[in-house]
């Protein structure tokens, strides 16, 4: 357990400066000095280091997981913008090195791996170390490799400018070179580019303190340079002691070494593997203890440093200025070093790989920077952003944060700045000047770009992990068992007595989606129990994967519940259980309001108490307790009738008339007819299979029972007379009335409903569309309007719609019959002025046309009619044109509307559309139409046509040429029928 | 007509009689609603369309006495509106006429 002490570090340091020492080769050393810190406070401790007992660290500390800090006691957490960033992973590889000394004994075989690691200078080397598991990654290759590895996963823009900067490595150095080597010449240069531009501002560190102040980002950088100046002069005063950072002023101090930070136990239920704590109890028990012995420690050991650190501070005070004056000089002889290349190399190359070598080095400003940052950051571990360790890729946010990205602008910036000064200077001829300033611009514009790519792909990865980050606070906060019995619970209120209809629309729709989509409409997509439960499971996923699994499990969750629940139901149905009952409600309340435990029902004693427990079974048996009742009630009522009618064929007097069906009985009469109807269609999707003959018959029996129940229900077989509106025309008041109908359509057959037709026709005027249509000729948009307009259309669309085939496949004599008793009963004009009732014209119109038509053309014989049908429905058709002939042009909504309003009806607002069945009416008529009566209808019409044609040709009024299309395709509509066109009009 | 007539058993069934229907929702806080109820559940969640929704903003002056409070009326439409149920005081159909 060496790394217990903490001691320890200095052992670190001994190694490392053993391995620089031992390891420096010439060429790819030459501007990192050597190291010789450390000896002061060096006590010796690492000679005698303790190899034994290791084996059981990673194990108790759980090095191969993230860390948590939830022992970090000491810290107060930076401001996200102020991690530094290389420090931590400099930190986390040291940690993982440390791990590797320990525990290896044979320290010098790996030397040259080790000192390659130390040596390499660029932080993403050390990234794989930090990242996964350590161990695994023992045996990655030479750095330049690592760099070149992870690159491209760090930042993708890097990969690609990277034959850039290989060339330029070969161009100047006419040898092989390693990535790492050109790398950290390319990051000498810049370092030297800023160097040089601060000292053209007088005083360096007067400049520094200023940037500190205004510039946060600017602070890490800044700390690095300083890191520099020390350790350059720590080259020459060998015997200068503890290794002083100037970060110790920002960052307050606790040196806790690398690996016990890196060890410190994840707290007990963010445990790797913990999926229930109890499994770890023990062990934990024991970190448990062995932390706080830790913390003791620590605390010991930061009273220590701080009075080190006060010491430290103004020793170095003095020491900066002279460090200040080293390395102004090494500066220059940098610079000088850095025209030639540039000179040597091209502006292009060079800039190019500027930009890559800033964002690999993300942040460190030369080469040499880096080890020491990681020993800076080794330093102060409270600058270890409190997340990093928990989440998996917070190693990578390190490189995201905004000072990074600050500092690689800044150092564009500057790097052009001091290109434009050296190219200047160097005296070219002024065209190539000039010539490479444009070379230059342009390439500055592509860098800014792919530099501002590059943030905006960082900023965007940034939000990502932040919010994985912010997530993984509440990581393993329940146990599996905690979360199985939620999903219990939540299941456990899903689960129904029918499923189906309880997803009903869910299921539908995703049928729906299904077929338009051609996949096979499958089953529907509930899962069933044995019990007769279920779940229903909603639209279909369109991605297998979590959500399959899941679903599994729910199935087998929901397996067990509805076992258990069976289970219960079974005590339940002994009499004993209900001891006590009284007064208690059972506990769920989620259904409905809370109910009692113990229900008497009245009504039907003989059901169990049980089944009325049954999550749906409330509504179904009360639906049950319904039906029965409006049995009872419909027999009443028709014996009622029967009576009603003996009476009046009695005294011969006519109907007895009775009040109409209130508003609120309409609206019970529909609830039921709902109900049927949706049982109905419920049982059409039950439908059994009809080879199986017994079943099959019961289902047809059953449904032809409940298809006269619906008939009786819907009142149209009550005489006409009963009241007015007729009970029927009540019960399609309500919206939702008129909505009901094509599903009750489709239910019934054609007999019935062509005497649900005809009723409809005969009391055409009672209804809400028709006597209160005038009400819509107006320009106004109140609450009533609106609502009779959607009234009006949901006629259209519904009633009309459903009326529209037992019309389309009526004979002759029926549409006769029809026509005969629409214009009996009804005030024709008036309900021509209606849109349901031009609509309604029309469709017999057109009917009858069609088989005239047939007739001439000699196809469906069988429908002929008979000359006396002819007659008659030609006599009819007189009738109505007579009725309709003074009023042809108010048939229009729109010369309604201009009279009211005193606009022209061409002027009207959407006077087109509203116009066009009218258009298609007068059509309609006019094919029937003989001569005299055609040259009436044009007469009638002719104002209208007219103005229509003008103002659709010349455009005046219309703004739009769909409106003028329109307008004239209804006047056409009107002139083909006649005959005629538009065109033949001559304005 | 009797309520076993109507097939009326629970509070609940008076309220499906208004599906689909224009409604008037008192609310807790001097709010109304007018709006067709397309669906509610048994906590009273209504679902409604075409809402217009009248807020009473009772403001008591400074120094008169009590009763002599001005009251504003705020309006707002909407196209849906979910309603939580535990806002509801009363569901009628709106009065007629």
């Amino acid at each position: 357990m060496s790394f217990f002490g903490f001691e320890q570090q200095t052992d670190l340091e001994n190694e490392k400066r053993k391995f620089l020492e031992g390891g420096l080769s010439g060429a790819s050393q030459d501007d990192v000095a050597v190291f010789t810190w450390g000896e002061d406070s060096y006590d010796g401790l690492g000679d005698a280091l303790q190899e034994g007992g290791d084996e059981l660290n990673d194990e108790t500390f759980g090095i191969s997981g993230p860390v948590g800090k939830d022992f970090d006691f000491s810290g107060t957490s930076l401001p996200e913008h102020e991690k530094p960033a290389p420090s931590e992973h400099a930190q986390a590889s040291q940690a993982s090195q440390q791990v590797q000394q320990s525990s290896q004994s044979a320290q010098r075989t790996h030397a040259s791996h080790l000192d390659a690691v130390w040596s390499n200078k660029s932080p993403f080397s050390v990234l794989p170390r930090s990242s996964g598991p350590f161990r695994t990654h023992d045996h990655l290759g030479d750095s330049a490799s690592k760099s070149s590895l992870l690159a491209p996963g760090t930042s993708q823009s890097t990969s690609a400018h990277k034959p850039a900067s290989l060339s330029l490595g070969a161009d100047l150095h006419q040898g092989v070179h390693t990535l790492e080597e050109i790398e950290r010449e390319m990051l000498a240069a810049a370092a030297a580019q800023h160097q040089q531009q601060l000292q053209q501002r007088q005083r360096e560190e007067e400049e520094q303190l200023r940037l500190q102040q205004a510039q946060q980002q600017l602070e890490q950088l800044q700390l690095q340079q300083q890191l520099l100046h020390q350790q350059q002069s720590q080259a020459q005063m060998p015997a200068h002691g503890l290794l002083q950072s100037p970060s110790r002023t920002h960052a307050p101090p606790r040196q806790v070494p690398g690996p016990q930070h890196a060890a410190a136990t994840p707290p007990p239920r963010m445990h790797p593997h913990s999926q229930s704590p109890r499994f770890h109890q023990q062990q934990q028990q024991h970190q448990i203890h062995l932390l706080q012995m830790q913390q003791q420690q620590q605390q010991r050991q930061l009273l220590e440093l701080q009075e080190q650190r006060e010491r430290q501070q103004q020793r170095q005070l003095l020491e900066l200025q002279e460090q200040l004056r080293l390395e102004e000089m090494e500066r220059q002889q940098q610079q000088h070093r850095l025209q030639q290349q540039q000179m040597n190399a091209g502006v292009n190359e060079l800039m190019q790989s500027h930009l890559i070598h800033q964002r690999l080095n993300s942040g460190g400003l030369s080469p040499a920077f880096d080890s020491r940052a990681r020993r800076v950051g080794r330093q102060s571990p409270l600058m270890t952003p409190p997340i990093q360790v928990d989440v998996p890729f917070a190693q990578n946010m390190q490189y995201l944060p905004q000072n990074i990205q600050m500092q690689q602008r800044l150092l564009a910036e500057m790097a052009q700045a001091e290109f434009l000064n050296t190219l200047q200077s160097a005296g070219l001829p002024e065209r190539e000047t000039r010539e490479s300033r444009e070379v230059q611009e342009i390439l500055r514009v592509e860098a800014m770009r792919k530099i501002m790519e590059a943030e905006r792909m960082e900023e965007k990865r940034k939000r990502r992990l932040d919010k994985i980050a912010h997530m993984s606070r509440y990581n393993d906060l329940m146990t599996q068992s905690d979360k199985d019995f939620i999903t219990r619970i939540q299941v456990s209120q899903l689960v129904t007595q029918d499923p189906y209809a309880d997803d009903f629309y869910a299921q539908v729709y995703g049928a729906i989606l299904r077929s338009r989509m051609g996949l096979p409409t499958s089953e529907d997509r509930v899962l069933k129990f044995g019990s007769g439960g279920g779940v229903g499971l909603g639209l279909g996923q369109k991605v297998p994967g979590r959500r399959q699994s899941a679903m599994q499990r729910m199935e087998a969750q929901v397996e067990r519940i509805v076992n258990n629940a069976r289970l219960r139901e079974k005590e339940k149905s002994s009499l004993n259980n209900l001891q006590g009952a009284l007064g208690r409600t059972a506990g769920r309340s989620y259904k409905a309001a809370p109910r009692q435990l113990l229900q008497v029902d009245s009504n039907n004693v003989s059901t169990s108490p049980a089944v009325s427990h049954a999550s749906a079974a409330h509504i179904s048996k009360s639906d049950a307790a319904r039906a029965q009742e409006e049995g009872e009630g419909a027999a009443r009522e028709a014996a009622k009738i029967g009576r009603e009618a003996l009476r009046n064929t009695a005294d011969s007097t006519g109907l007895v008339h009775r009040d109409p069906l209130t508003h609120r009985e309409a609206l019970v009469k529909l609830e039921q007819l709902y109900d049927l109807v949706l049982d109905l269609e419920q049982r059409r999707r039950d439908q059994p299979n009809p080879e199986d003959i017994e079943d099959f018959e019961q289902w047809t029996q059953e449904c032809s029972t409940l298809i006269d129940q619906l008939f009786d229900q819907l009142l149209v077989s009550v005489p006409l007379e009963i009241s007015t509106p007729h009970p029927f025309i009540s019960l399609i008041t309500p919206i939702k009335g008129k909505k009901l109908l094509p599903r009750v359509a489709r239910l019934l057959d054609n007999d019935r409903m062509q005497i649900l037709l005809t009723l409809l026709v005969a009391c055409f005027s009672q209804l809400d569309v028709v006597i209160q249509a005038p009400m819509l000729d107006t320009l106004e948009e109140t609450r009533e309007i609106k609502d009779l307009e959607s009234q009006t259309q949901a006629f259209l669309g519904s009633v009309v719609q459903s009326i529209l085939p037992v019309i389309a496949k009526a004979q002759m004599r029926l549409v006769t019959g029809l026509f005969g008793l629409l214009l009996d009963r009804n005030d024709i004009v008036a309900i021509a002025r209606t849109r349901p009732g031009i609509a309604l014209l029309t469709l017999f119109l057109s009917r009858a046309e069609v088989i005239l038509q047939n007739v001439a053309n000699g196809s469906e014989v069988d429908e002929a009619p008979t000359p006396d049908e002819l007659q008659s429905w030609n006599m009819l058709y007189n009738h109505l044109f007579e009725l309709l002939r003074p009023h042809l042009p108010l048939l229009f909504p729109s010369v309604r509307l201009s009279m009211l309003s005193g606009v022209n009806f061409t002027s009207i607002p959407n006077s087109d559309v509203i116009d066009q069945p009218v258009w298609q009416f007068f059509a309609s008529l006019a094919c029937s139409a003989n001569d005299t009566q055609q040259q009436v209808l044009v007469g009638g019409l002719r104002d209208v046509v007219l103005e229509n044609v003008t103002t659709a040709t010349k455009g005046m009024g219309l703004e739009s040429e769909e409106r003028r299309r329109l307008r004239l395709a209804n006047v056409n509509l009107f002139l083909h029928a006649l005959g005629l066109d538009s065109s033949q009009i001559v304005i | 007509m009797d309520s076993a007539s109507n097939g009326i058993q629970e509070p609940f069934d008076l309220i499906r009689l208004s599906l689909s229907e224009r409604v008037f929702v008192k609310l807790r806080g001097d709010r109304e609603l007018t709006g067709v109820l397309h669906a509610y559940d048994g906590h009273m969640n209504l679902i409604l369309s075409d809402v217009e929704e009248t807020i009473m903003i009772v403001d008591q002056v400074e120094g008169v006495s009590e009763g002599h409070t001005t009251v504003n009326i705020a309006k707002r439409k909407m196209e849906m509106l979910f309603v939580r149920g535990d806002g509801v005081i009363l569901v009628s159909p709106p009065s007629r006429g």
